[in-house]
C-alpha cells in the first residue's frame, strides 16, 4: 500500500516535470539532455522505493500508469513504462542497464516505426505499433507532439547522417590514398543516387511522406534538413567558395535534389534506370551552364578590353591624350 | 625538456608578434580556432567570421577604387601596397571560412559594389588618410567588442584569438597615432566631422546587417 502511494506521488512529480517540458518544444540539446538524466534520476530513485519493499503485481502497475498516460500528454509517462518493467524483470537488484534519455527511447521508437510505414503508411499507427513491439502501451504516441511528421523528420534526419558518414568515409579513404578522387559531376551524381536510394524501400508511401514535409509547422525543420544535406555534399565535393557561388551551388544542387526526386516517386523503370538517367541529365546541364558562364565572363572581358584599347587609339590619334 | 618548452613558447610568442607580416597573425588565428561545441557557439562563431571576412572583403574593394582613380598618380603605390596587404587577409579568411564551413555574406555582391564606389568617392575628399582612419576607428570598436563577446563566453576557450584580436587593434592603433598628424589637415575641412559621423554610423550599420545576413 505504502509503495502505491510513493508510486503515485512519484508518478504525479512526473506528469508535472512532463507539463513543463511539453511547454518548452523549442530548447537547447544539453538542457533535454539535462531534463531527460533529472526525470532518469527521479525514476531512479522511484524505482529504487518501490523495489525495498513488497513488490506489488507489475500488471497492476502497468495499468495503472498506462491509464495515467492515456489522460496526459506527458512525456514522463512512457520513461516510466519502460523503467518498472526492467526494474521489475530484474528482481536479484541489479540496476546495470543504462538509463536512456528522452530522445533516445523517441529515437528508438521512431526507428522502429519505420518498419511499419509500409503497412500503416507514415502515421502516428506506424508509431503506436513500434511502441507496442518495444513493450510499450500504445498510449506513448502522445510523446511525439507532431504525429507523422516526427516521424518523417526523424528518418530524413537518419538518411542525412547516413550519406554525411558515407561521404567521410569515402573522404577519407582520399585522402589515405585508397581511392581517386571523383571529379564534381561525378561526385554529386553519385552522393544524390546514394542519398535517393535511401528512399527505395519507403517510395510507394513516400508521395505521403513528402506532403508531410510540406505542412507549415514542418517546412522550417524539412529546410534546415535539406540545407544541410546540400551543403555537406558540397563541402565534401571540395567546394570551398567564400562568394556568391556558395549560394548559386548550393541552391542549383537543391534543385536537382528535389526534381530527381519527384521523377523518383513516379518511376517504375527497373531500379529506377530513369531517375538516374535523369539526375545525369541534370547535373550536366548544371557543368554546362556554368562552363557557359565562364565562357561569357571570358569573352566579355575580352571585349572590354579590345575597346578600351580602341578608345586610346582613337585618343591618341586625334591627340587628346597630350599632356599640354 | 624545459628549454625545449621555452623555445617553443617564445617561437609562438614571436610569430604572434610578428608585426611586419599581418598575414602571419591571420595564419596563427587559423590553427588556434577550437571547433564549436553546440548549436550556439557554432552560430555565434559564424557571425564572428562572417563579419570580419565581409570586411576584409569591403577593404578590398575600397583599394581597388581607390586605385581605379588613383593609380597612375603617385600615392599609387602606396595605395598598391596597403591593398597588397588586404588580399593577403582576405585569402587568409578564405580559407578558414572554408574549413569551418561557414556561410558567406549573401550581400557580398552589393558589398562588391559598394565598396567600389566608396573607394572612388573617397579619393575625390581631401585627406583620404583621415577617412581611413575613422573607418579604422569603428572597425577597432567591432573588434573590441567581438573580444569582449568572447571573453563573456569563456576566457579560456579562446585566449589565443583574443590576443591576435588585441595584437590587430594594437598595430591600427599605432597606425591610427602615425596617421594623426595626417589628420590635423583634414580636421581643418569643416564638413570632416559630419564625413567621419556618417563613416561610423554606415560601418555600424553594415556590422549589424551582417551578422544577420
Amino acid at each position: 500500500m505504502a509503495a502505491l502511494i510513493r508510486g503515485l506521488r512519484a508518478g504525479r512529480a512526473l506528469r508535472g516535470l512532463g507539463g513543463v517540458a511539453v511547454q518548452g518544444t523549442v530548447s537547447l540539446q544539453c538542457s533535454n539532455v539535462r531534463r531527460g538524466f533529472h526525470r532518469a534520476a527521479l525514476l531512479r530513485l522511484a524505482s529504487d522505493s518501490k523495489s525495498d519493499t513488497s513488490v506489488p503485481p507489475p500488471s497492476y502497475h502497468e495499468v495503472h500508469t498506462a491509464g495515467e498516460s492515456s489522460s496526459s500528454s506527458a512525456q514522463g509517462e512512457s520513461s516510466e513504462d519502460a523503467q518498472p518493467n526492467t526494474s521489475f524483470q530484474d528482481q536479484s537488484g541489479e540496476h546495470g542497464e543504462d538509463y536512456e534519455t528522452e530522445e533516445q527511447l523517441q529515437a528508438r521508437i521512431l526507428t522502429a516505426a519505420l518498419e511499419f510505414v509500409p503497412q500503416h503508411g507514415w502515421t502516428v499507427e506506424a508509431i503506436a505499433a513500434a511502441a507496442e513491439t518495444l513493450g510499450l502501451s500504445s498510449a506513448s504516441t502522445g510523446m511525439f507532439n507532431n504525429g507523422a511528421g516526427d516521424l518523417v523528420l526523424h528518418f530524413v534526419a537518419q538518411c542525412n547522417a547516413q550519406l554525411a558518414e558515407t561521404l567521410a568515409e569515402q573522404n577519407n579513404q582520399v585522402q589515405l590514398g585508397q581511392a581517386e578522387a571523383k571529379k564534381t559531376a561525378e561526385f554529386l551524381k553519385d552522393a544524390v543516387e546514394t542519398r535517393l536510394r535511401m528512399l527505395i524501400p519507403y517510395i510507394d508511401t513516400w508521395p505521403q511522406a513528402m506532403s508531410i514535409l510540406l505542412l507549415p509547422h514542418n517546412i522550417p525543420d524539412s529546410l534546415k534538413h535539406l540545407s544541410t544535406m546540400v551543403d555537406d555534399i558540397w563541402y565534401y565535393a571540395g567546394d570551398r567558395s567564400t562568394d556568391v557561388n556558395w549560394y548559386t551551388r548550393r541552391a542549383a544542387l537543391t534543385g536537382i535534389y528535389n526534381t530527381t526526386e519527384l521523377v523518383m516517386v513516379q518511376d517504375s523503370s527497373p531500379d529506377f534506370e530513369e531517375t538516374w538517367a535523369f539526375l545525369d541529365n541534370r547535373i550536366k546541364d548544371v557543368v554546362n551552364m556554368a562552363n557557359t558562364a565562364k565562357q561569357v565572363q571570358a569573352t566579355g572581358e575580352a571585349v572590354v578590353q579590345g575597346l578600351m584599347g580602341a578608345a586610346i587609339t582613337l585618343k591618341n590619334l586625334t591627340g587628346m591624350n597630350q599632356r599640354r | 625538456m624545459q628549454r625545449a618548452a621555452k623555445c617553443a613558447l617564445r617561437l609562438d610568442l614571436s610569430r604572434a608578434f610578428c608585426l611586419s607580416r599581418s598575414g602571419t597573425v591571420l595564419s596563427v588565428m587559423q590553427k588556434s580556432l577550437p571547433p564549436p561545441r553546440d548549436e550556439e557557439e557554432k552560430a555565434m562563431l559564424d557571425s564572428m567570421l562572417r563579419v570580419d571576412h565581409a570586411g576584409e572583403y569591403g577593404a578590398n574593394r575600397i583599394y581597388a577604387g581607390q586605385m581605379a582613380v588613383l593609380g597612375r598618380t603617385r600615392t599609387g603605390p602606396l595605395i598598391q601596397y596597403m591593398w597588397d596587404q588586404e588580399k593577403m587577409h582576405l585569402e587568409k579568411f578564405n580559407e578558414i571560412l572554408g574549413e569551418h564551413r561557414v556561410r558567406p555574406t549573401l550581400l557580398l555582391p552589393l558589398w562588391n559594389i559598394a565598396g567600389f564606389a566608396l573607394g572612388m568617392i573617397l579619393t575625390r575628399i581631401e585627406g583620404t588618410m583621415s577617412c581611413t582612419v575613422a573607418v579604422e576607428e569603428s572597425i577597432s570598436e567591432h573588434y573590441n567588442s567581438q573580444i569582449q563577446t568572447l571573453m563573456e563566453a569563456e576566457p579560456e576557450r579562446y585566449t589565443e584569438w583574443i590576443s591576435i584580436m588585441l595584437l590587430k587593434n594594437f598595430v591600427m592603433m599605432k597606425k591610427k597615432n602615425r596617421d594623426t598628424g595626417l589628420e590635423h589637415d583634414a580636421e581643418s575641412v569643416p564638413g570632416y566631422l559630419l564625413l567621419k559621423t556618417v563613416i561610423q554610423v554606415d560601418c555600424k550599420a553594415a556590422i549589424y546587417i551582417l551578422q544577420r545576413i
